[in-house]
């Protein structure tokens, strides 16, 4: 087994679970994340319960990162990022700004993304209208346990609208993607608010639903079956305020007529944007970003989890918009492969 | 949803629960709420093309060249919606008129050249300009790109060449657009033009015919800027002349389509308007004057206009601004007066309210362009000066409650007409300095450069 | 030939079965849709569309008229001939223009420019439609044809707008008193929006000819369009007239 660590950025669902992966089978491990604590976006977002788990992210990722912090294989840097990261295969050297050098034998992006920002879609409200918030301010709601209200004045909404494709598949806004993640997390969060306020109507506005494979029946059947959640296909124009409550106008697509309806509270199921960082990343690491800005992945049928550069790995939602469950399971795939690179160098400086 | 509360389901045995502390919970809450309040994320170039540097690539290739606004210009960088930035000239400007408010609301450009003498701003206000034919466009459909393009470029290289008629350089005049419609059209056309090599190649034909290439090549503004947003960077000087106090007004705005929907990555957001989250010219005039700018839920919707609609089938034009615009505006937000930046909103929201008497629906709310508003606040005349007789909605209860005496300014106005009869006639500039060509232009010799008329 | 066509079986003109209009042939159809799909604009302002219904939702026509954008649009993209030819009847006319349907579609689609596309290719197949709705544009068509001005203070009068109030102005003076009154030397005219220099509006029919918008008058008002060419014709031998007198000066200069 190699001396030389790996190097992890980045310590979220993906990072823990490579750093975990890799010290597990005695490899070292470095891992680095410029937050002051480990747990990616949902700790640091304050997710609540997770999807498909069911679980709160505070236990659920919290465990993740209690187990990495616990291995004494992994040497965690916490408001740290990697200044530098030079050489060649077998002959890495990366300099950590907080003036650390080592010499790693491969490094692994699991770098993530960043929440879109509600304020680049004006006419959605969000930032005029303090009732306007995120399906982010709503996990943060629900797993602060203060429930679900309206900002303004701390009511109890009696009825809330959910807007799908917030950053999400618009061109307008240079966000072509599907998020992937927000019809599923939205309709979760559409039977939290009903299960907490039974009595508040919960309206979902989509171009399409996109609760694929399991989450069908668990999240869209579910939340209109045994919860009461209204689906209605439009996508709405802009969102205002008659002074007392939110005012949304849309198209009820189904019967072709404009609508204009109230709401106290109005959520964005914001979408996954590219880390705000990426461009420095990739130069920092000497990757190429994919045309959307995300890390571009090597050929997933011969090299998974590969780069641009051999011995730089990636996994999770670094590549593009994923599920926790998804980067977890990628993570593991990149440590294999990084260790396999890893152990390559060795087989490679034996001979 | 899970059986058991914070156990977990096939992670491993050494998992075991985070326990954070409400404390912990709270500052995980309180790190994105701090973060998400601002505009962090900028729309990145990578993401949605920057037609203006389309625009110089083209240049460089030799295709065009580009009309610059300099140093000579002063001009004052703003901030558009996805925190780019855009140049708006202040200085040495090119009245592109709009046919709609020289027509029908005449105090619209009296206002703004009456400000410009004010803050001692050149400019050129000549006859050799058309309509951009937009509106007719938009209205009957009897025109298309090529003409719409071909009349764009004629209408700006006359701006570039306009100062060789008081013996000054070319460029030296920089194109300032007063309508909504003429702005919007003209950077459709702009990116037509740029994305197009056939549509510059018919249009160069054209231009060639008339005499209007620069070395055999298209010219094209570097920026096409709406008077607003001249106005807008220009806030704080108009303020250093105010003399009426506003403070007590309830102002709407009517944002135009043409001049935000249209090409909506040009349109000026400023952190310091509504937080960035609207559009700012009018709202930022409005508010450095001290108004109270009251928001309305109907703010995003359209006037009604129509091109076509306001000709021949105005029944939808008032039925639409009364029942979306003013109603709104009077019943919600109670509003003193509705404030406009482009030529057909005001004109609807203007005319549409007095038929409104005969279905019941009586509502007097002012329309006047921000321009007017402004000149009204550093003391123009109503009448000889904001033209405010032409609007057909009630003004006089508004000039009161701004303490002006509307009934000794008509009278002032009407005493005026009697020397206008006889001849006497005030300009904001020399009448010489409108002819730059053809019968009647005096050559520059015989003519000043100031503002100043007579 | 004649086999040929005898043998592919005919699509049969488009119907309406309960319309007392005379069917349209498929081949007039086809040539209205070719005309669309082909004109310039027209992969600029269409890329697809994902039904979301935000262009309707935002539309200020579709609160009056039976008119949705989004229903423009699905007609173009699945090319639906006879959808297409129905509401270039009416439905096309009906939109306001205001671009926000542009402004807010996530495909960056032009509902209002496709609609702007229609419009110019009724006017070209000459449609009913087109000719009706442009009746009482004829006044502001010679006007800014012959002049490069929409509009003019002498044609805001209380016959053509009657239900803007009984006062052009709420100063009664004579029309061309009230202009001069304006103190922008400009505006000094009552039947132009602004003094145009006459070079300006014969390089303006230039543009017209050049573009074939003279043709496009032809079309839907042959009237119009004499009286246009007439105007144009005598400003033009005005300005040559000029052109000649000056050169003279010059040589006596």
């Amino acid at each position: 087994m190699s001396s030389a660590p790996i190097l992890v950025v980045g310590g979220g669902p993906a990072g823990l679970t490579a750093a975990h992966a890799l010290a597990s089978v005695g490899q070292p491990v470095v891992l680095v994340d410029k937050a002051d604590r480990l747990g990616g976006a949902p700790i640091l977002s304050g997710y609540a319960k997770l999807v498909p788990s069911g679980e709160w992210a505070r236990d659920a990722i919290g465990g993740m990162v209690r187990r990495v912090e616990q291995n004494p294989l992994v040497n965690v840097h916490r408001n740290t990022t990697v200044a530098a990261f030079e050489g060649e295969p077998g002959r890495f050297r990366a300099r950590l700004s907080n003036g650390q050098e080592i010499e790693p034998a491969a490094a692994i992006l699991c770098t993530g993304f960043t929440h879109f920002d509600s304020v680049n879609k004006p006419e959605w409200g969000f930032g005029t209208y303090p009732d306007v918030v995120t399906t982010t301010q709503v996990e943060q709601m629900l797993s602060s346990g203060r429930g679900v209200h309206c900002p303004s004045d701390g009511r109890e909404p009696e009825r809330v609208a959910i807007l799908l494709c917030v950053g999400s598949r618009d061109r307008q806004i240079g966000r072509e993607w599907c998020s992937k993640i927000c019809c599923t997390v939205s309709a979760n969060i559409a039977m939290e608010i009903r299960e907490a306020l039974p009595r508040c109507q919960v309206y979902i506005y989509y171009m399409d639903i996109r609760t694929f494979g399991l989450y069908e029946d668990k999240y869209y059947w579910a939340s209109q079956e045994e919860y009461r959640v209204k689906y209605i296909k439009a996508r709405i124009a802009e969102v205002t305020s008659d002074g007392k409550r939110l005012i949304v106008k849309g198209e009820d697509t189904l019967v072709k007529r404009p609508i204009t309806i109230p709401f106290d509270l109005v959520v964005h199921a914001i979408g996954m944007d590219p880390n705000v960082d990426n461009v420095l990343l990739a130069a920092t690491f000497g990757v190429k970003l994919e045309p959307h800005g995300h890390i571009a992945r090597a050929p997933t049928y011969s090299a998974m989890g590969g780069t641009s550069r051999p011995g730089v790995f990636v996994a999770g939602a670094a590549t593009g918009p994923e599920t926790i469950d998804d980067s977890i399971a990628q993570a593991q795939a990149a440590a294999m492969a990084a260790l396999a690179f890893a152990q390559g160098g060795l087989a490679r400086a034996a001979e | 949803m899970t059986e058991k509360q914070g156990a977990y389901t096939g992670f491993g045995p050494e998992w075991q629960e985070s326990k954070l502390s409400p404390q912990e919970a709270q500052r995980a809450t309180s790190w994105v709420e701090a973060r998400i309040d601002r505009r962090s994320m900028l729309t990145g170039k990578d993401r949605v093309e920057d037609v203006r540097d389309a625009l110089r690539e083209l240049e460089k290739d030799g295709e065009i060249v580009v009309h610059r606004i300099t140093e000579q210009h002063e001009p004052v960088t703003a901030r558009t919606l996805y925190g780019w930035t855009k140049k708006i000239p202040t200085n040495q400007l090119w009245h592109h008129k709009s046919c709609g408010q020289c027509g029908n609301i005449p105090g619209y450009p009296t206002s703004l050249l009456w400000l410009m003498n004010k803050l001692g701003t050149r400019y050129l206000d000549e006859t050799d300009q058309t309509s951009c034919t937009a509106w007719n466009y938009h209205g009957s459909g009897i025109g298309n790109v090529v003409s719409l393009a071909a009349v764009f470029l004629r209408n700006f290289h006359q701006a570039y060449v306009s100062a060789k008629a008081q013996g000054l350089p070319e460029g030296y005049y920089y194109p300032l657009v007063h309508c909504g419609t003429s702005f919007g059209n003209y950077k459709e056309m702009r990116h037509f033009l740029v994305h197009s090599p056939q549509l510059r190649e018919q249009v160069r034909k054209i231009l060639g015919k008339l005499g209007r290439l620069i070395d055999g090549k298209l010219l094209i503004p570097e920026e096409i800027v709406h008077y607003s947003e001249w106005l807008h960077v220009m806030r704080e000087r108009v303020r250093e002349h105010q003399v009426i106090d506003v403070s007590h007004i309830r102002a709407t705005v009517h944002p135009a389509c043409h001049v935000y929907k249209m090409v909506p990555e040009d349109v000026i957001y400023d952190e310091t308007v509504l937080d960035g989250n609207r559009v700012a010219v009018s709202t930022g005039l409005l508010q450095t004057l001290g108004a109270q700018v009251i928001d309305y839920s109907t703010w995003y919707d359209c006037c009604g206009f129509g091109f076509r609609h306001i000709i021949g089938e105005r029944e939808f034009s008032r039925s639409f601004s009364i029942d979306r615009k003013i109603k709104v505006a009077v019943e919600e937000a109670r509003a003193d007066v509705m404030i406009g930046h482009d030529t057909g909103c005001i004109t609807t929201l203007d005319k549409s309210q007095w038929i409104g008497k005969a279905v019941d629906k009586i509502y007097e709310l002012p329309i006047m362009a921000d321009c007017q508003f402004a000149a009204l606040v550093c003391g123009a005349h109503p009448y000889k000066l904001a033209q405010l007789h032409w609007h057909a909605s009630p003004f006089e209860a508004f000039l009161e409650k701004i303490g002006i005496d509307w009934q000794k300014a008509k009278a002032e106005f009407d005493a005026y007409l009697e020397e206008v009869k006889a001849g006497r006639i005030e300009t904001l500039y020399d009448p010489k300095r409108a002819i730059t060509s053809g019968p009647g232009f005096t050559r520059p010799a015989q003519i000043g450069t100031s503002t100043a008329g007579s | 030939m004649d086999e040929q066509v005898a043998v592919r079986p005919h699509p049969g003109p488009a119907a309406d079965p309960v319309s007392e209009n005379p069917p349209v042939a498929r081949e007039k159809l086809e040539e209205i849709f070719e005309d669309i799909r082909n004109h310039p604009l027209y992969d600029m302002e269409l890329h697809g569309c994902l039904n979301c219904g935000i262009c309707t939702a935002t539309c200020p026509s579709a609160h009056y008229y039976d008119y949705s954008p989004r229903e423009i649009v699905q007609l173009l993209w699945t090319e639906n001939l006879e959808g297409i030819y129905d509401a270039m009847q009416e439905k096309i006319w009906a939109c306001a223009q205001c671009y926000t349907c542009a402004a807010r579609c996530p495909f960056e689609n032009s509902p209002g420019g496709l609609v702007m596309i229609m419009r110019e290719v009724a006017i070209k197949h000459g449609m009913q439609s087109a000719k009706d709705v442009l009746r009482p544009f004829s006044r502001v068509l010679l006007k800014v044809i012959s002049t490069g001005n929409q509009l003019a203070p002498n044609m805001i009068t209380r016959d053509a707008f009657p239900d803007w109030g009984p006062n052009v102005s709420k100063v009664s003076a004579p029309l061309d008193v009230l202009r001069k009154a304006i103190p922008v030397p400009t505006m000094h005219t009552t039947d132009t929006a602004w003094i145009v220099n006459l070079r300006t509006s014969v390089e303006l029919y230039t543009i017209w000819e050049e573009t074939g918008v003279l043709q496009q008058i032809e079309m839907v008002d042959e009237n119009l369009f004499d009286v246009i060419r007439d105007v144009m014709d005598e400003k033009r031998e005005q300005y040559e007239e000029w052109l000649l007198e000056q050169e003279e000066d010059e040589h006596e200069a």
